[in-house]
């Protein structure tokens, strides 16, 4: 019922949703899901048994049926509406028909009354134009003619309007009879539209209960068939079920009598085999009893024997808890004792690292004086060699000047003494002068030969300022090569080799690429100078300042001399060459080696000779290979005995310097000597003697003097005794002792 | 004894119950020998309670305070008379509004109100004060008294007649001229109706408003006059309608708007935010009209567009059949009982070709013929949204009819076409209506697989 209440619902709305706020339209929606889906069950049964065929059939005819009521009330519904607006859709037609002619007829009006209008405009001019013509009429009778004519003409076009007027009232009368019959027949229309809905409202009414009764009908009829069915199942079911339970239930009556008899049989069995089984328990029990017994004396025993042990046991225990706690206390013990050894393990690590270090430190310090010590060493050989240059010149010249003193004595003593003709004795050694090795020919020094470079480009730019240069680098000019003489001094023999090759040697490079390449050094090994040096040298000239950096730059690179920028300035030429070398065999290799050795000589003389930042490369080869060749020659140097081949020459100098008086001489000059300093004693005892008598004579004088006065004093003559008695014995006492002194002198 | 009890039955409960305070029986819930003792006829004090508030409600209005019961108890006690001051805002409950509903108008259909009685009441109450006002007689008060009691429950007018105001002695004089009367502006400002204007945009729940500006019922006192819709009450009600942006549904029936007033109309609706239906029907719209019609169509979310039995020609047709191949809101468009003829009905086949939107087109009664016959059945073998045409009482001919099967035959989305009395041949007529049946029953399916999904 309810079915087919919503059935129409289904199909004026479209789709019921569940979602919907409406709770009708919601059923609905659940409803119409149900039957697709059981429709969509049926169709998937369809293909299973064919027992469902029928249900299937049936339910199929129960949805035909509501689909064919669903169709015919739909037909119905909407030929009711059709027939209902049948009326509405033909007032319409009529009024668009009624609108179409009064349109028509509006028109035609139209026209009429304009045609009207225009016909009666042309009457109304005429009479018009008549009323001009009648004024001129002076005749009465025209004049009355003329105006009935006129009259006439008016009432003319008063009919014409008033006819026009009366066609206009009669259509209008007409339009409101047909107004009045319009309103009647849609009075009428509405009055047969109400009749129909009503009709319609009835109809569908009862078809809407004729199709709610066959769709029931049929439902009823499908649910009768179904439950018919379901029934027949049920009962069919129901009875194999009893069947079933009939059987089970007679098979369950056997078994248990079965079972009894078996459990009857079992109780017989057990009881016997209880009953023997209880005896031999009693047997044991009273076995166990007596078992018990003697068990309990032993457990007696035991008790007391585990009483006695525990006791032992607790004794030792205490013991063992009292020797426990001295362990430990002596675990601590051992304990501090381990963390101070451990602190002093630390220590000693500590102190003994340190000590290392300080040892190292010595160690090191040492070496530093060891190599200061051999600086110091190399420094006193030198000062040593020049100490002993100077105090050879001095005695030399002491031995020359006492050679010269003795030579000019001997030449005395022949000439005035001998009165002999004196030769002088053939001195070579009076030529020379300073140490037998001094005479070697200093190589000229590195610097020097920097500045003969440099200078000889100051020349070739400024000449006036060579002589300052000179003047002014000369103190360490000088002192350097003293330096270096003394130091080629050592090195005495390995110098017939350089010697030889320093100077004469034809040199490989010219002389503007060593120049500069010195330039370029004093630019690139600016790091070898000392920052202090650089400070020095900032207000100086550039040229000077170049000379003063090479200075460093040599010492620090360990050159000495002019060979040593010779071949510094070819390794350099070298280098360059090998690189290029390499290069070009690297392009050979890569271009597969084609083309030719190019002209290096020639790059070199035009291009710059090594690019600065080869430089440093080149140095560092250069210092290493230099160093490599002065070891060498310096243990050549130290290896020789320098002093034992020195010291026989020495000797055998100095003693021609002695020997320069002959032993004859000597015994001629001794002998003279002897004879000399005979004539001598004779000589001074001569002078001796004759101040003697010198100094006789004046006390003699003296005297004389004295005596004179005392004899010519007054007082004399006063005196008891005469001086003159006395004198005359004194003088005989003076002459007695003059007599005496002579003849001892003599 | 029979007369002792009968004494003491006859006393009012209330009084014996005092008098007897310590009587035993006072405590007995069931007196066996008094046969027609019952406790019911005692009344409760809540009930003497609730009595006397439904007795004084006008005075002491008291109804939130109570309990459920005792308030459904007052509710159903109410009378439906109580003044409406009273009970507007206070009384939300559906029973007593329906008891008073009844009251006045007799049983109504409430599903027409948004089943509720309440609301019923008031738009059927205001209505009816509005149908009564007469301009410069009844009191402005009388309508805008009711609005702070009913603006919260108005959500539809409609308004079925508006009286023009009452003419004094001068009607008298111009009783013979009065069929010229609306050509003088002579009493011009004196023939207009109810404004507006100071109601709409008082009504916050407004979203329909149906009127007829005439006088219903008038009988043998017609008069030309009485159905006047004036210049200047279009504009008043135009910018009412302007003011209330909760219209959804606009009706101006059998009112004479003629085009100057339609487009003064359209010209305030213009952009309006929740306009979606706008019925003009029966009334003077000619072609100058249509066109501003037109224009508010794609300026506006209108759905529905009736403008039946107007004088919309060739002109106005093509204007909005113009109007109407850019819009996508349209879904029904009414033109009967116009004079579109040819010119009209082909533009707007045209316009269908391009309009995706379309379902519902009545084009009955328009003077069609055979070219439309064509360019429709074009039309509806490209679009394929439209779903319902009627081309009643038009003299497609019998060529028509066979093009417009030819075309049918293309289409499976339009279930149903109106074709009777198009002088066509019976036989087309079958098989469109064979076509018809198809697509129905294509789009049941269609429906009825839908829920599935």
């Amino acid at each position: 019922m309810s079915q087919k209440g919503n059935n129409p619902q289904c199909a004026d709305v479209p789709a019921p949703s569940v979602l919907s706020d409406n709770r009708e339209e919601r059923i609905a929606a659940r409803r119409l899901r149900i039957v697709a889906r059981n429709e969509a069950k049926k169709r998937q049964e369809q293909g299973e048994g064919s027992s469902k065929e029928v249900e299937e059939r049936e339910e199929a005819k129960s949805q035909e049926q509501v689909d064919r009521s669903k169709l015919r009330i739909q037909r119905l519904q909407t030929d009711g509406t059709e027939l209902v607006s049948n009326i509405q859709v033909a007032a319409d037609a009529r009024e668009s028909l009624k609108r179409d002619e009064l349109e028509e007829a509006r028109r035609l009006r139209l026209e009429k009354l304009e045609a009207e209008a225009k016909s009666s405009l042309e009457k109304f001019e005429e009479i018009s134009k008549r009323w001009t013509g009648a004024r001129l009429r002076e005749i009465p009778q025209e004049l009355r003619d003329a105006l009935n004519s006129q009259t006439q003409l008016c009432a003319t076009l008063i009919e014409d309007k008033n006819k026009l007027i009366n066609e206009l009232q009669q259509e209008l009368k007409v339009s409101d009879d047909r107004y009045v019959r319009d309103l009647k027949r849609q009075a009428d229309e509405v009055d047969l539209m109400v009749e129909r809905m009503e009709d319609q409202v009835k109809t569908l009414l009862i078809s809407y209960r004729e199709e709610i009764k066959e769709i029931e009908g049929s439902f009823n009829q499908e649910h009768k068939a179904l439950m018919e069915g379901n029934l027949q199942k049920w009962e069919k079911l129901r009875k194999d079920r009893g069947d079933k339970e009939a059987e089970s239930l007679s098979q369950r009556i056997g078994r248990v009598e079965e079972f009894e008899a078996l459990l009857q049989k079992l109780r017989v069995e057990d009881a016997e085999e209880y009953n023997m089984i209880k005896t031999k328990l009693e047997t044991d029990v009273q076995v166990l009893q007596q078992q018990l017994q003697q068990m309990k004396a032993t457990y007696q025993l035991n008790q007391e024997k585990l009483e006695y042990n525990y006791q032992v046991l607790k004794k030792r225990d205490e013991e063992n808890t009292i020797t426990k706690s001295q362990q430990k206390r002596k675990i601590t013990r051992l304990q501090d004792v381990l963390n101070n050894l451990k602190i002093k393990l630390s220590n000693q690590e500590k102190q003994s690292r340190e000590e290392n270090q300080s040892q190292t430190e010595e160690y090191r310090r040492i070496m530093h004086q060891y190599k200061h010590m051999q600086k110091k060493k190399r420094r006193f050989a030198v000062m040593d060699a020049q100490k002993f240059e100077e105090v050879w010149r001095m005695n030399e010249e002491e031995v020359k000047a006492l050679v010269g003193r003795a030579l000019e004595i001997d030449r005395l003593i022949y000439q005035q003494q001998l009165g002999l003709e004196w030769t002088p004795p053939p001195l070579p050694f009076m030529q020379r002068s300073g140490p037998i090795r001094a005479q070697r020919q200093a190589r000229s020094s590195a610097l020097q030969a920097a500045k003969s470079m440099l200078g000889r480009d100051g020349e070739e730019e400024e000449e006036g300022d060579d002589g300052k240069v000179d003047e002014e680098e000369s103190p360490t000019t000088t002192a350097a090569a003293e330096g270096k003489s003394s130091e080629a001094g050592v090195g005495a023999g390995s110098d017939a080799i350089t010697t030889g090759s320093g100077v004469e040697k034809p040199r490989k490079v010219s002389q503007k690429t060593v120049k500069r390449l010195l330039e370029l050094l004093c630019d690139e090994a600016g790091f070898l100078i000392e920052n202090k040096l650089l400070k020095l040298l900032s207000p100086l000239e550039k040229n000077e300042q170049c000379l003063m950096k090479l200075d460093s730059i040599f010492s620090a690179m360990g050159i000495d001399n002019e060979e040593d920028v010779y071949q510094l300035a070819e390794f350099f030429v070298k280098f360059k060459q090998q690189q290029q070398q390499q290069q070009q065999q690297q392009e050979e290799e890569e271009e597969g080696g084609a083309s030719g050795v190019s002209d290096l000589a020639d790059s070199i003389e035009g291009e710059d000779l090594i690019h600065p930042n080869d430089i440093l490369m080149a140095l560092k080869a250069f210092t290493a290979q230099h160093h490599r060749i002065r070891d060498s020659q310096a243990a050549q140097r130290g290896s020789e005995s320098l002093v034992s081949c020195d010291v026989c020459e020495d000797v055998q100098y100095w003693e021609s310097m002695a020997q320069v008086i002959s032993p004859t001489k000597l015994t001629v000059w001794t002998s003279l000597e002897k004879a000399l300093d005979k004539y001598y004693t004779v000589l001074t005892d001569r002078s001796k003697l004759l101040v003697d008598t010198q100094k006789l004579r004046q006390q003699n004088s003296e005297l004389k003097m004295l005596l004179h006065q005392y004899v010519n004093s007054k007082v004399n003559a006063e005196l008891e005794i005469p001086p003159a008695q006395v004198i005359q014995i004194a003088r005989n006492d003076v002459i007695n002792n003059q007599s005496m002194s002579r003849t001892m002198k003599r | 004894m029979a007369e002792t009890v009968g004494a003491i039955l006859m006393d009012p409960p209330v009084i014996r119950r005092n008098l007897n305070a310590a009587d035993p029986r006072k405590m007995r819930r069931i007196i066996a020998e008094d046969p027609e003792w019952s406790l019911a006829v005692v009344p409760l004090l809540t009930n003497l309670c609730l009595e006397h508030i439904v007795i004084n409600f006008e005075v002491q209005p008291m109804l939130h305070d109570l309990l459920p019961s005792h308030k459904a108890y007052v509710l159903e006690k109410l009378p439906p008379s109580l003044p409406l001051e009273v009970t507007a805002n206070l009384i939300s409950d559906e029973g007593y509004w329906k008891k008073c509903c009844v009251e006045r108008w007799g049983l109504g259909d409430v599903t027409a109100y948004g089943n509720s009685w309440k609301r019923m009441f008031f738009e059927r109450h205001l209505e009816k004060i509005i149908e009564l006002f007469i301009p410069d007689v009844t009191d402005p008060k009388t309508v805008l008294d009711m609005v702070p009691l009913c603006k919260n429950y108005v959500k539809k007018l409609n308004i079925s007649q508006l009286l023009p105001p009452i003419k004094a002695p001068q009607k008298a004089d111009d009783n013979d001229s009065s069929d010229t009367g609306s050509d003088s502006g002579f009493d011009g400002p004196s023939m207009d109706h109810f404004d507006f204007g100071i109601l709409l945009d008082k009504l916050i729940y407004l979203e329909e408003l149906h009127l007829v500006y005439g006088v219903k019922g008038c009988g043998m006192n017609f008069e030309w006059n009485l159905f006047e819709f004036t210049f200047r009450d279009c504009e008043s009600l135009a910018k009412a309608l302007k003011q209330c942006k909760t219209l959804r549904v606009l009706r101006i029936l059998q009112s004479k708007v003629d085009n100057e007033k339609c487009r003064l109309l359209v010209s305030y609706l213009l952009d309006h935010p929740s306009l979606q239906d706008l019925d003009l029907s029966h009334n003077l719209i000619s072609d100058r009209g249509a066109r501003a019609v037109g224009k508010l169509l794609n300026r506006s979310r209108l759905r529905s567009l009736n403008v039946y039995d107007n004088q919309i020609r060739g002109a106005g047709a093509e204007a909005l059949a113009y109007a109407l191949a850019k819009n996508t809101s349209l879904l029904t468009l009414n033109l009967r009982l116009n004079r579109l003829g040819d010119e009209g009905g082909q533009a707007i086949a045209q316009a269908l070709t391009k309009n995706q939107t379309l379902v519902n087109l009545h084009l009955g009664a328009n003077q069609l013929t055979e070219p439309t016959a064509i360019a429709l059945s074009q039309a509806l073998v490209q679009n394929n949204t439209l779903k319902s045409i009627n081309l009643s009482c038009n003299r497609l001919g019998v060529d028509g009819g066979k093009v417009l099967e030819e075309g049918m035959s293309h289409n499976d989305t339009v279930v149903d076409c109106d074709v009777r009395l198009t002088s066509i041949e019976q036989e087309s007529e079958v098989c469109i209506s064979q076509i018809l049946r198809t697509n129905q029953s294509k789009t049941r399916r269609k429906h009825t697989q839908e829920p599935i999904k």
